[in-house]
């Protein structure tokens, strides 16, 4: 095993390659907070990717209602119960990772899912934690909760899936990072899926090989963002590149929120595989449950998310979200303007931070109509 | 590297250590003569009575990543036979499960023949091969079997409730549906409608199986009361460059893998055998010393 530096975990770790961080890393966060759970974005992904044969039960992307939901069935709280409570402070993580806690003869503690347990990727679907008692009524923060968890593959630093590989069929493109898997070289040995802690593997019956999201590669190389970003009806994705983690530049928006702000946090960092999507966290949702699902620096996460209206910047960044189909490079806040460029800092986009507010009559002349808050 | 070395060192003492406490040398096998020029293929031939049985005991594989120290399969009857053209084992083994249909969490029954490409020169490693050492691996799967038998497989097949409206493939072009067909639009061999159960493949170690472009294997396999008889062959010269080129009277040895579907084997997790000494048998050789038993006098 080689020692490779994982910046979420904030320490070197096991991994069965050597660290070779790409030139710039395909990446992706989402604000949970906004997220309406009309899987706009799971349609998009699925009309332009997974419509052939075999592919009928696969969501490269899916979006879950946490805290019930999952998919494929269990997929976390499974690998979670497998690798056991963990010491989970930080800044330096010192519980175990997936590479920590390999069983013997095996390449990475996982687990391989019952073809049942994609049987129904609705479950859980709007359940709250908890019950309502005789008489309650809600306040805030509210003491029943839910939220919806949008997931692609994270195309992580340390891959499970390529670490798990017998056949090294899955690889991570130097250029963007994002990890693919050979279609020619896979022999269907389903290693992938059942060491991918997220579950972001898929087995296709019909052909017998294993296929995985590919972070729409020939959209990326023309500068637009994925199909699900774009598709995004409640604009809570914003896709682009990551550059490296100790030398941030604050005028990409995926570095200020990621490493700069740290308001968009990995999922489940102690699994060690430094995923690269990252998750704004729910604001009215427990604490405990949070750190646990998008470590520790979550508490400072929502606070800073609570603060957003005072902070320019930082809104201005999030202002840039579903804003346009093209990658933004750099941003930055002109007046009470947020302004996103391509690579070449040609502007793409330039959005009010504030919406204009419009107040129309009730009674609409025109047409002689009542308008009710649905017109 | 290290690990074939830390292997092939583990495997020289193994050896030396069942010579130190007078274990018997491991059996052989020789492939009779049997007359014809036709591929060999049916489980059930007559022929077979006259070829004598090898038991071959079965090694559950705990050397490399991904282990299977529960491998189920410990014993393989191993017969063969050759008639001028073709070399053919015919495997048999006790497995409770037939499994021929694979999904996510179905693995398929297997089994492989492995042998050196060159015949007369030292041995490489039984574990497919090593740099330098290549391997011809022939390897039976019953998914194949049952794609022969039965034809490949549909959703409808793999799931009987399972529904679909339309597929790409149905209505784009075939350049246009390439990219919704997945493995199967850049032919992977694994995704393919074959027309052998056997994959006739080479190797130089572990992970470097590969399907050879010119397939010479054939076969055939058949699962009753709880047993496969599998046939494998492959004639015994040909120009494929990356197959041993066999004569009667030659000495070389083979090996043997087999996957138990059921028990969830699958790559490397499977059942395999050291080499084992197979023998070329003559037809018609005047008596001398070492005549390799089993031939027809
Ligand atoms: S999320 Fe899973 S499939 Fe995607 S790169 Fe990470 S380990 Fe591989
Ligand atoms: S399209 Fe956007 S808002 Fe709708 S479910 Fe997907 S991520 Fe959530």
């Amino acid at each position: 095993m080689a020692k490779v530096f994982n910046w979420q975990i904030g320490r070197e770790m096991d991994y069965p390659f050597e660290g070779h961080r790409p030139q710039r890393q395909f990446a992706m966060i989402f604000d949970t907070n906004k997220c309406i759970a009309c899987q706009t974005c799971t349609v998009a992904c699925k009309t332009t990717w997974t419509p052939g044969r075999g592919q009928e039960y696969m969501y490269w992307n899916n979006v879950e209602t946490k805290p019930y939901g999952y998919y494929p069935l269990g997929w976390d709280v499974r690998i979670l119960e497998a690798l056991g409570v963990q010491e989970m402070d930080g800044p330096v993580y010192r519980g175990k990772t997936l590479f920590d806690a390999t069983p013997t003869g095996e390449p990475i503690l996982g687990y391989l899912p019952e073809d049942m347990d994609y049987a129904h990727p609705n479950i859980g679907e709007d359940d709250c934690a908890g019950t309502m008692t005789q008489g309650a009524h809600l306040t805030l923060p509210h003491m029943q909760w839910m939220f919806y968890l949008p997931r692609i593959c994270n195309h992580c630093t340390y891959p499970a899936c390529l670490a798990a590989c017998p056949r090294q069929s899955i690889y991570k493109r130097p250029e963007d990072g994002i990890v693919l898997l050979d279609q020619s070289r896979c022999r269907g040995y389903r290693e992938c899926v059942r060491g991918c802690p997220y579950k972001k593997t898929y087995f296709n019956a019909v052909t017998r090989v294993s296929e995985k999201c590919i972070g729409c590669y020939p959209a990326i190389e023309q500068g637009r963002q994925t199909q699900c970003t774009i598709a995004c009806i409640g604009k809570i994705r914003l896709q682009g590149f990551l550059g490296k983690p100790d030398h941030p530049n604050e005028d990409n928006p995926l570095d200020y929120l990621v490493f700069v702000r740290k308001l968009a946090l990995p999922l489940y960092p102690q699994f060690g595989l430094e995923p690269n999507t990252y998750y704004i966290p729910p604001v009215h949702v427990p604490a405990d449950f949070l750190r646990q699902m998008f470590g520790w620096g979550v508490e400072q996460a929502v606070e800073l998310y609570r603060r957003v209206a005072e902070d320019k910047k930082l809104l201005g960044a999030l202002t840039l979200f579903g804003s346009t189909p093209q990658i933004i490079h750099y941003f930055r806040v002109d007046g009470d303007s947020a302004i996103g460029y391509d690579a070449t800092e040609k502007e793409l986009v330039r959005v009010p931070l504030h919406e204009p507010l419009v107040i129309r009559e009730a009674y609409d002349q025109a047409h002689d109509a009542y308008r009710t808050n649905i017109t | 590297m290290k690990r074939l070395c830390a292997f092939l060192a583990i495997f020289t003492l193994a050896l030396a250590a069942a010579r130190l406490h007078g274990q018997p040398a491991p059996p052989e096998i020789v492939a009779i003569e049997v007359p014809g020029n036709n591929p060999i293929v049916d489980p059930h031939a007559p022929l077979w009575r006259e070829a004598p049985a090898t038991e071959v005991t079965m090694l559950p594989q705990t050397i490399v990543v991904p282990q299977k120290p529960d491998a189920a399969v410990r014993q393989l009857s191993v017969r063969a036979v050759h008639n001028a053209r073709w070399l053919a084992f015919r495997l048999e083994w006790a497995d409770p499960t037939q499994s021929d249909r694979i999904v996510l969490d179905n693995f398929g029954d297997q089994v492989a023949v492995e042998l050196p490409v060159d015949p007369h020169g030292p041995a490489p490693s039984p574990m497919m091969g090593n740099p330098g050492g290549r391997v011809n691996i022939m390897q039976w799967r019953a998914a194949f079997q049952h794609d022969i038998d039965h034809g490949p497989p549909t959703v409808q097949s793999l799931y009987p409730n399972a529904w679909a409206d339309v597929y790409p493939d149905q209505v784009l072009s075939v350049a246009d549906a390439r990219a919704y067909t997945g493995a199967l639009g850049v032919e992977n061999p694994i995704s393919r409608a074959a027309a052998s159960p056997v994959l006739d493949q080479m190797a130089e170690g572990w992970g470097t199986m590969t399907v050879k472009p010119d397939q010479y294997a054939v076969g055939r396999g058949s699962w009753k009361d709880g047993r496969w008889t599998v046939v494998i062959a492959r004639p015994l010269v040909s120009d494929d460059l990356y197959a041993p080129r066999l004569a009667p009277g030659d000495r070389t040895v083979a090996a043997f893998a087999v996957w138990e579907g059921g028990n969830r084997e699958v790559g490397s997790r499977k059942s395999w055998s050291p080499w084992v000494p197979l023998v070329i048998g003559r037809a018609t050789v005047p008596d001398r010393p070492g005549k390799p038993k089993g031939s027809k006098p």
